[in-house]
């Protein structure tokens, strides 16, 4: 019994720390979110998915809510060589996160 | 048998070929003794330098220092491949020591899924080494887990190695290995690795060898360079095997 607690512990814990993970999947709403113009929904796919493959080669991924909306695309922009970001990958980083942002305000 | 000067030969027409016309910055380790099933970004170009001390004292006292030359690049979004340009080391014990040219080899790795959005980041791993008296395969399966700052990772190995003259000494072994790195700044982790090795002489379990090692780690990077150290403790008593080891792994993207 004591194992079975100490093993629900653990998975209880690991589903705790998973939510740090914080990178939501696309959704139309993320799509329309963006003040001013529309994004479209492949692009913010193609920045999620760099952003969970390409940024995680140096260190692990922040909680998007740490930085502001504006500081985000200089915090891009400094790393995007190191992480072999091409200028319309970089934007689709930087587009995904600010409708992450978007969505969530 | 595999002949070393075919093999330096081979290595620069590879180098040439597979280089990059725009290169970029491959990513930084966390671990030195354990892969990521991370794979480095496409056209990415990284050289890695790793140092290794090993201090041996039972039966003897055997200092040796090994010296690994790498060059990583990346293919595709989950495929990397890199040349280790030369294995080489200097060891020194009561009678004797002096520098050695070991080997060369070939690492390739494939991502399968992903260490942040998947349950369970997965890649595998192929590397083939040949030397003057060594011919070596290595084969991992490498799992990672991201939970917010801290890294999870796994290595399960199995190394098939044929040494000495003619190649006829053989010898299997089997390893896992487990680490946790927390990233306590942008540019800071800290962590611990442990390897748990299954020795096979002439792949038999006769002397049932194992060896456990288990230390800290420590990484930092910046810009486009990285340094990681580990030192790592035998926690068994099995001869022939390191007391302690220390390896640091110096990266450069160029």
């Amino acid at each position: 019994m004591k194992k079975i607690l100490i093993l629900v512990a653990v998975i209880a814990g690991l589903l705790a720390c998973e939510s740090v993970n914080y990178v939501p999947p696309v959704t139309q709403q993320m799509a329309a979110a963006k003040k001013g113009r529309r994004v479209d929904v492949a692009t913010l796919r193609e920045g999620r998915t760099l952003l969970v493959h390409r940024c995680i080669e140096c260190h692990t991924l922040p909680p998007l809510w740490h930085y502001s909306i504006e500081d985000w695309p200089e915090i891009v922009d400094s790393m995007s060589h190191r992480a072999s970001l091409k200028p319309a990958e970089r934007n689709a980083v930087v587009a995904y996160i600010i409708a992450v942002r978007a969505t969530e305000q | 048998m595999i002949q070393t000067g075919s093999i330096k030969n081979l290595v620069l027409p590879i180098l040439l070929l597979i280089w990059p016309t725009t290169a970029a910055h491959a990513g930084a380790r966390h671990f030195t003794y354990i892969y990521e099933a991370v794979t480095s970004a496409p056209g990415s170009v990284d050289v890695e330098n790793w140092v290794t001390w090993s201090r041996t004292t039972n039966p003897q006292r055997v200092d040796e220092v090994d010296f690994r030359h790498e060059f990583e690049f990346g293919i595709t979004d989950k495929f990397q491949a890199s040349v280790y340009v030369a294995d080489w080391l200097y060891a020194a014990n009561a009678e004797h020591s002096g520098f050695t040219y070991s080997d060369s080899a070939v690492e390739l790795i494939y991502n399968l899924t992903n260490p942040v959005v998947d349950p369970l980041g997965l890649a595998i791993y192929e590397e083939i080494r040949a030397g003057d008296r060594v011919f070596e395969l290595e084969s991992k399966v490498i799992a990672q887990k991201d939970l917010g700052p801290l890294i999870l990772a796994y290595n399960a190995t199995l190394e098939a190695i044929w040494e000495g003259t003619g190649l006829q000494d053989r010898q299997g072994e089997f390893q896992q290995a487990l680490g946790a790195s927390y990233e306590i700044s942008q540019r800071v982790s800290v962590g611990v690795e442990m390897l748990h090795e299954f020795v096979f002489p002439e792949w038999r379990d006769n002397q049932k060898i194992r060896n456990f090692f288990i230390g800290p780690n420590v990484s930092f990077r910046h810009r486009n360079w990285f340094v990681t150290a580990t030192a790592l403790a035998q926690a068994t008593d099995t001869p022939d095997e390191a007391d302690f080891q220390m390896r640091t792994i110096f990266g450069i993207g160029f």
